[in-house]
């Protein structure tokens, strides 16, 4: 039998309606293309939804927020006239807080370190497992050491921010703790 | 037959009240109304700006209660504040001399100057509170694990770039407030090993002064923001890559 002679028009058919088509085929487990239809949903509306109400609320809080609360600004800045003490701002406190305890390890060292374990976070845990839960009752270690890595940090947060007052001393926020944060 | 290239008025003023506003609409929005699910495809991917979602997610995925949309805030606070940023470039000099004084025009002079003034830094207080937020949440519902792990790597440096953007605005109203906390921020990098030079570097001098106010001006609105532009642009792009946002296994 004569091999069937193969048209152009046979792959790529004319007034399909069809402008390009793009195919990509890759090893693994697919993730989304094989499951049940009955899992998916169309982002419109579904998602697009979501996303403008919190577009709204976000933009709606942020402009009730700015008239009502002024930015603050002190007088011009004197380089011979240190407030005391002087802060660092507040995300920055809990660092000028480890840094009153030692400049190198509290300034340098553990700052590095954070961001390098921070980074290595998928690398260093092995389990599997708890993806795509809140809390998942699978991975109690990792959980428990985030957390009070999370902790330390808001902790050192407030101390700098509402318990320093002037040569860097503990003071109760009820006390004039001079300067400004 | 005689008619044809004649001037018609009805139907020159019909073509140009009923024909043109159509053909306008359908040569910008070039799908029919999202009523079946081929629209509703067209809709997504024919939109510049939507082509980055897909066109159906998971169901898992609209659950406001997943992610508290935190990653998404993070990116709208960063628009809102490239906004203002933007607007408040047209009346601020980074001048040791001028500086200061164009903040108190703000305040005092310039039309919603305050306004504008408030939505940038409540802004800024609000992306790094947030992303701290999407960072907390990203971790306990284990969507670093993969292969999400590289994005979850790039998130970090995004995190690090907005602390540094939220730090180099902070010197710009040069009072001060901005002064001390920029002095205190510089004299931490003097205690990195070579760290008087790092400090020199970074302040453009031995002190906080003009070469500073410079460095941290065109950090501020030009190297970070680029450097944040692209990764987040990246990290949106992973997000799809890596299979759409996270959920339980199917
Ligand atoms: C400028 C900062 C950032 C922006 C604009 C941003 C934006 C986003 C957006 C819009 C998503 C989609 C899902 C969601 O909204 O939660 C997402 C997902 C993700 N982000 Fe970020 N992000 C930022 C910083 C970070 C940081 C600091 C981390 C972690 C250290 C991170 C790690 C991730 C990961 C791993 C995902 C995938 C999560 C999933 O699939 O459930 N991102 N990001």
């Amino acid at each position: 039998m004569p091999a069937k002679k193969i048209d152009k028009q046979d792959i790529f058919p004319k007034g399909s309606g069809k402008t390009y088509g793009l195919l990509e085929l890759v090893d693994g487990e697919s993730r989304i293309a094989s499951k049940e239809p009955e899992d998916t949903v169309f982002c419109f509306p579904h998602l697009l939804t979501p996303i403008m109400m919190c577009t709204l609320v976000t933009t709606i809080v942020l402009v009730l927020v700015s008239l009502f609360f002024n930015a603050p600004l002190e007088e011009i800045a004197n380089p011979v006239r240190p407030p005391n003490p002087a802060k660092a701002p507040w995300y920055f406190l809990g660092l000028q807080e480890m840094v009153s305890y030692d400049a190198f390890v509290g300034g340098v060292l553990f700052p590095v370190l954070f961001v390098l374990g921070l980074m290595a976070i998928p690398y260093l845990d092995r389990n599997p497992l708890g993806v795509g839960v809140w809390f998942s009752k699978t991975r109690p270690i990792a959980i428990k050491l985030f957390t009070i890595f999370v902790i330390i940090n808001l902790v050192l947060i407030i101390i700098g921010t509402f318990l320093r007052g002037p040569n860097w001393a503990i003071y109760w926020p009820w006390e004039d703790q001079g300067g400004g944060h | 037959m005689e008619n044809k290239n004649k001037f018609d008025l009805r139907e020159t003023l019909s073509y140009f009240a009923f024909e043109v506003p159509v053909k306008l609409y359908r040569s910008i929005i070039r799908h029919g109304y999202p009523d079946s699910e081929k629209n509703k495809s067209l809709l997504i991917f024919t939109n510049f700006f939507l082509h980055i979602l897909p066109v159906k997610v998971r169901k898992h995925t609209v659950k406001v209660r997943y992610s508290y949309c935190m990653g998404g805030i993070t990116l709208l606070l960063f628009i809102i504040l490239t906004i203002t940023g933007g607007l408040l470039m047209f009346y601020y000099v980074p001048s040791t001399e001028k500086a200061y004084q164009n903040m108190k025009d703000l305040e005092f002079a310039v039309s919603f100057g305050v306004f504008l003034r408030n939505m940038h830094r409540w802004g800024a207080h609000g992306m790094v509170a947030t992303v701290f937020l999407h960072m907390c949440r990203v971790f306990y519902t284990g969507a670093y694990k993969p292969p999400r792990e590289f994005n979850w790597v790039i998130g970090v440096i995004l995190l690090v770039s907005t602390l540094f953007l939220s730090f180099t605005g902070y010197l710009l109203p040069w009072d001060q407030l901005a002064f001390w906390a920029i002095t205190v921020g510089a004299t931490i990098a003097s205690y990195a090993p070579m760290g008087d030079l790092q400090r020199f570097v970074l302040l453009g001098g031995n002190t906080v002064d003009q070469g500073a106010l410079i460095r941290f001006y065109v950090a501020h609105v030009f190297l970070l923001p680029l450097v944040t532009t692209l990764l987040i642009g990246v990290h949106l792009w992973r997000v799809r890559k890596d299979g759409g946002m996270s959920g339980p296994p199917l």
